[in-house]
């Protein structure tokens, strides 16, 4: 019966976020500056969403879904600015591109686990990026402008990433609430155990690194419309990883609120960190570290730990 | 002759490889930790050492007699107050933080160093000599004599000191270890310690060698893992064949190809290697 309740207000309070995100643009009230802020949360929220369910929940920590990002972004330059095509179309484009990759991939990846999992997404996220930069097609490392006509304005692109994100979050839910999601936990606390149970470790496995590769994927070719160019570097770009790390980290690991928390975080301070130019990524290093050694929850957990507790007292 | 020319160009170029690998198949085999930084552990030992012989005014080669001490006790202390505690938390807390060390090091090097290309060179860098009609550069020769002689060292300590031993036990069975009376927590922060010394020797080779930035940690990071893997963890002597193995498929696939094959090369490796199915280290 609480769990009943409580799930219930996870739906409750998403969906209210959800409205207060959606009214002030219906009403037309967002500077352009605060609606490209939110593009970058709703961003970063369904990547750090798709990144949480994979390590937090599958026990896949992946260090390279910067090769999902990286193919989304150039499929999206390649269909608008060689083809002349509808952005729509490279969306679907990067996100078809993205899961043949994954798919790919995932024949040699499933069979991994930990670190060499971990560091084997990342060397093909390294082998893509170094390809791009000797890719004549896609002119090298120069990099690609991405030329839309008419280009969507910060307007247009801001009820796409909301939706985006809603989308993400609300089949993040959904999955972790189906037997496959409670497969994935029992999973993560115990491979060979949830196997003997019938848990079908393999098929969950691929599942949900499909379904994170196409969500990262959108959320690449959205951000690159927003940016115009991309590079083999921004695409491709470690940084992305660290900073998923990072937003889920703070957020709390293992937990649907965390990366819509830490994505939060993650944007002001970025923004705040603005100011002392080269000492951003330090300082977030610093930041994160200190999280997993004195916070391991984040801050999530963090919360959530003191009220079961005050709960416990009374 | 030209095929002979290659093999022992890439024989050469294989001993800064193995140098590589050594570091990490140190951690990986002793601690059973994914050392993410050490790639950054190998560039602040080019670094080092660009700064000691560039300041100093001394030979690069003797700049190393300072920076290996140094990145010892960099490494001892690190293990030591940080590493020590996140292992305790698990394997995932361990990792996540050695990649938050690599994110500092790496800007903290471009703060320090800015993103210029850098390089050290001596008198004889570029000096060839003629043996049996083959041109073999110098400095290849000094660079491998300066790999082998350390890791012959490296296996003197492992054999044959105290210390040496109990890293050696701890690696095979942590439990039985700290039974038997070994500071576990000392022994992991030697080993850091040993590790990070071979990266700084690595990345002096590194300096020699080639031009390097603050950003080219991840590289070294990777290729130091495909030679840990092919070689097998924690083997020195499979290290040293599989780095001379790699030196061998650079200098083959040359400057254009040579990394996208090592990459492909090295997800074959992974996938062709049994132990990471059987899960070998990540549940030790």
């Amino acid at each position: 019966m609480m769990k009943k309740i409580k799930g219930h207000i996870q739906e409750a309070v998403l969906l209210l976020l959800f409205i207060s995100c959606l009214l002030p643009w219906c009403m037309g009230i967002l500077s352009n500056n605060a609606m490209r802020y939110m593009i970058r949360i709703f961003l970063y929220i369904t990547i750090g969403e798709m990144w949480n369910l994979m390590s937090g929940y599958a026990g896949m920590t992946s260090l390279g879904q910067q090769a999902f990002i990286g193919l989304a972004g150039y499929s999206m330059a390649v269909a608008t600015t060689v083809y002349k095509l509808h952005y729509a179309v490279g969306l679907a484009a990067g996100a078809a591109v993205s899961l043949c990759t994954a798919a790919l991939l995932a024949l040699l990846l499933m069979r991994m686990k930990g670190m060499y999992f971990a560091i084997t997404t990342w060397v093909a996220a390294e082998a893509l990026g170094t390809f791009f930069t000797g890719w004549r097609y896609v002119n090298q490392g120069a990099g690609m402008n991405i030329t839309i006509v008419p280009y969507p304005r910060t307007g247009e692109l801001y009820p796409a990433a909301l939706i985006l994100c809603a989308v993400a979050l609300a089949s993040t839910i959904l999955l972790l609430r189906s037997s496959l999601g409670l497969g994935l936990t029992a999973m993560r606390d115990d491979a060979s155990a949830a196997a003997s149970l019938g848990v079908n470790v393999g098929r969950n496995k691929l599942i949900v690194y499909l379904i994170a590769a196409l969500f990262t994927s959108l959320a690449g070719a959205v951000f690159f419309i927003n940016k115009g160019t991309i590079y083999p570097d921004s695409g491709f770009s470690i940084s992305w990883t660290i900073s998923v790390v990072f937003i889920v980290i703070i957020g709390g690991i293992g937990t649907v609120e965390g990366p819509v928390v830490g994505s939060v975080v993650y944007v002001l301070l970025y923004e705040y960190l603005a100011h002392y130019p080269g000492w951003s990524n330090i300082i977030l290093g610093v930041f994160s570290i200190l999280v997993i050694l004195f916070m391991p929850k984040g801050i999530v957990g963090f919360v959530s730990g003191k009220q079961h507790r005050s709960l416990i007292i009374r | 002759m030209y095929i002979l020319q290659v093999i022992i160009n890439g024989i050469l170029l294989g001993s800064i490889y193995a140098m590589l690998g050594l570091g990490m198949s140190l951690i990986l085999g002793i601690v059973k930790l994914t050392n993410l930084s050490h790639g950054e552990f190998v560039i602040l030992g080019s670094y080092c050492s660009v700064l000691f012989s560039a300041r100093l005014g001394i030979d690069p080669f003797i700049s190393l007699l300072i920076t290996v001490p140094v990145m010892f006790v960099c490494g001892y202390v690190l293990q030591r107050v940080l590493i020590n505690h996140a292992m305790s938390r698990g394997a995932e807390p361990a990792l996540l933080v050695t990649f938050g060390l690599s994110i500092i090091l790496k800007d903290g090097m471009l703060l320090l160093f800015s993103s210029d290309a850098r390089h050290v060179s001596a008198g004889y860098s570029n000096r060839v000599i003629k043996i049996f009609g083959l041109d073999i550069s110098l400095l290849n020769i000094l660079l491998m004599l300066l790999s082998v002689l350390s890791i012959l060292l490296l296996m003197l300590f492992l054999n044959h000191t105290y210390m040496g031993r109990a890293i050696r036990a701890a690696a095979d069975d942590v439990e039985a270890a700290r039974l038997s009376g070994i500071n576990i927590g000392r022994t992991f922060s030697v080993a850091m310690g040993l590790s990070a010394a071979t990266a700084a020797i690595a990345g002096f080779c590194v300096s020699m060698k080639w031009t390097f930035y603050p950003s080219s940690g991840g590289r070294y990071l990777l290729i130091a893992f495909v030679i840990v893997v092919l070689g097998g963890l924690g083997d020195i002597r499979g290290t040293l064949l599989s780095g001379f193995f790699f030196g061998l498929i650079q200098v083959i696939g040359g400057a254009n190809y040579g990394l996208l094959i090592s990459y492909i090369f090295m997800i074959i490796v992974l996938v062709a290697s049994p132990a990471h199915s059987a899960g070998s280290i990540s549940e030790k």
